[in-house]
């Protein structure tokens, strides 16, 4: 038996998993932070208690995400493309196209049939582009950010926003609320605009079917529909969406040692 | 005889009142706040009131600027392209590049032979408009009118992405954390604002003389950014606020002077400082 760590240092949220062998073990998100490495440190201490470990079981851990740098204990680092790759082909071996929708940005890419990445089209670090848009018109509209999603799909007629901008769409989103528009119309409206752009990310690279979804974004129901009807296809989403790519980087520390 | 330019920005609302000679009787700059229509008012009763005038006595009003359809009696609504063209080549007549960063948009505009014969703007994105010194300026706790001279003092400018202000936001707290200097980090924002700016500047071919209006050009550590950023030098008004309401000042007094020299009849509105009920239509 031999266990493995991932840890995926993102923009907003740290991910990590504790896997043996092939099986997950244990998860954990926390904020980043603003020190990344107390995240990572945090990450590993609470991996181990969760998973009644100490550090000595663990054979080898690969940090990915923006602050990989920052695990300063990990052995290796890795590009978040690959290992969210690898992330969804365990779990979908069929999935051919992957849209992971993080904190700061989109990405859409193709893999193959070994989970390896053919192409992938990343937005601009935009926050109209990534979860950050919803986590802002949340903030506006006063609600959880788990309830966006369910809230949106009670909504008859979305908003439209005249504005791919999320300060700009701030504004606009109070202006409604002004006008007594209610709130989930503009929750849905947030999803319509977000699913817009994420569609046509998935368009620049030949989306082929099977398609999967994770990160964050992939929370929000509202947004997987809304998706789901602008490409006119069905979403495969992994129980914890979030922690695919550190699922992912797991897998790569599994596959190096067992090639050493 | 009197004529005067009224321009309702996103932020600013500024009213120009001329006379024949097109000397500037009075110039009044008012926050544009929610409700447009009774500022636009208020910001007319002040301009009258600096001038001793009426109402009556203005011959045509022309409106422009985002709000333009909110002034119920102006006697003709222009687009804040032509005012700003207009008013920066009053001010300028050698003026081949104009560059308007407002409150939420930014305009580029050339210049040839005294018309507009192009222009690019960004009213889509906060990044590269006076919005994000607004916003940015309010997560350091700074004043305004105040980020200017303290970027000035820095020696060594910090990078700041500029492509989302909203990013850019997290990036300053970043920096703030790790101990960066105040001033540096002000002048990486100039520097990330005007970047963006000039990109946009550059797909027009930039020209001299180049102008620089709108209330960030009020911002001497964005002046020095810009004409870093754009490899030249800037003409800035004295007032830059106030280039588009000029603008529609003298439009006003062109358009109502052609059609009295021609003898044709020139429609107004009452001359009433009421309040509209509802947006009223653009005249053509």
């Amino acid at each position: 038996m031999a266990w493995f760590i991932g840890i995926d240092i993102g923009s907003l949220y740290s991910k990590g998993v504790i896997i043996k062998d092939d099986e997950l073990s244990a998860y954990y998100i926390t904020l980043s932070g603003a020190n990344y490495r107390t995240a990572a440190e945090t990450i590993r201490q609470e991996l181990l208690t969760k998973a009644n470990l100490t550090q000595d079981y663990i054979t080898d851990i690969v940090a990915t995400g923006s602050g990989a740098s920052s695990v300063y204990f990990a052995s290796k680092k890795a590009s978040d493309i690959v290992c969210t790759a690898r992330g969804i082909n365990s779990i979908f071996p069929s999935a051919r196209t992957i849209i992971d929708v993080a904190g700061q940005s989109t990405k859409a890419m193709r893999i193959d049939r070994q989970g390896l990445v053919a192409n992938f089209a990343v937005t601009e670090k935009c926050a109209a582009g990534g979860g950050r848009f919803i986590e802002v018109i949340a903030n506006v509209l006063r609600i959880d950010l788990k309830d966006f999603g369910p809230l949106s799909l009670h909504s008859e007629s979305p908003i439209t926003f005249s504005t791919g901008c999320a300060v700009f769409g701030e504004s606009e989103a109070i202006t409604r609320v002004a006008e007594g528009i209610p709130k989930e119309d503009i929750a849905a409206g947030v999803n319509k605009a977000l699913a817009d752009k994420i569609s046509s990310l998935a368009r620049k690279i030949a989306l082929e079917e099977p398609c999967a979804i994770c990160g964050g974004g992939a929370l929000n129901i509202g947004l997987i529909k809304s998706v789901e009807n602008t490409l006119n296809i069905q979403l495969l989403i992994p129980p914890q969406p979030q922690i695919t790519t550190a699922l992912g980087a797991a897998i790569t520390a599994r596959t190096s040692s067992l090639k050493r | 005889m009197y004529f005067a330019g009224v321009d309702i920005g996103s932020t600013m609302t500024k009213t120009v009142l001329m006379d024949t000679n097109n000397k500037v009787v009075s110039a009044i700059k008012g926050p544009t706040g929610p409700e447009h229509r009774q500022l636009a008012n208020e910001v007319m009763k002040m301009a009258l009131e600096q001038a001793n005038l009426q109402l009556d006595d203005i011959s045509y009003i022309v409106a422009t600027g985002y709000g333009r359809l909110n002034v119920p009696f102006a006697d003709r609504q222009i687009t804040e392209l032509t005012c700003h063209a207009r008013g920066v080549l009053s001010l300028f007549p050698d003026v081949r590049t104009a560059i308007d960063i407002g409150g939420q948009d930014a305009k580029c505009m050339k210049i040839n032979s005294g018309k507009l014969v192009n222009f690019v703007m960004n009213d889509k994105c906060a990044a590269g408009t006076g919005r994000f010194l607004e916003i940015l300026a309010a997560t350091l706790g700074i004043k305004l009118e105040d980020l200017g001279d303290i970027s000035l003092k820095s020696t060594k400018k910090v990078q700041i992405s500029n492509f989302c202000t909203i990013f850019a936001q997290q990036e300053v707290v970043s920096r703030l954390s790790e101990g960066e200097k105040l001033e540096d980090i002000i002048a990486g924002l100039h520097d990330a604002l005007a970047s963006r700016v000039a990109g946009l500047a550059r797909r027009l071919k930039i020209e001299p003389d180049v102008v620089l209006t709108g209330g960030v050009a009020k911002n001497a550590g964005i002046v020095k950014a810009m004409k870093e950023n754009l490899g030249c030098e800037l003409l800035i008004p004295e007032d830059p606020l106030l280039t588009g309401a000029l603008g529609a000042a003298i439009l006003a007094k062109e358009r109502f002077s052609k059609a009295t020299a021609k003898g044709e009849p020139i429609p107004t509105k009452p001359r009433r400082l009421e309040k509209a009920t509802f947006f009223t239509k653009e005249t053509s």
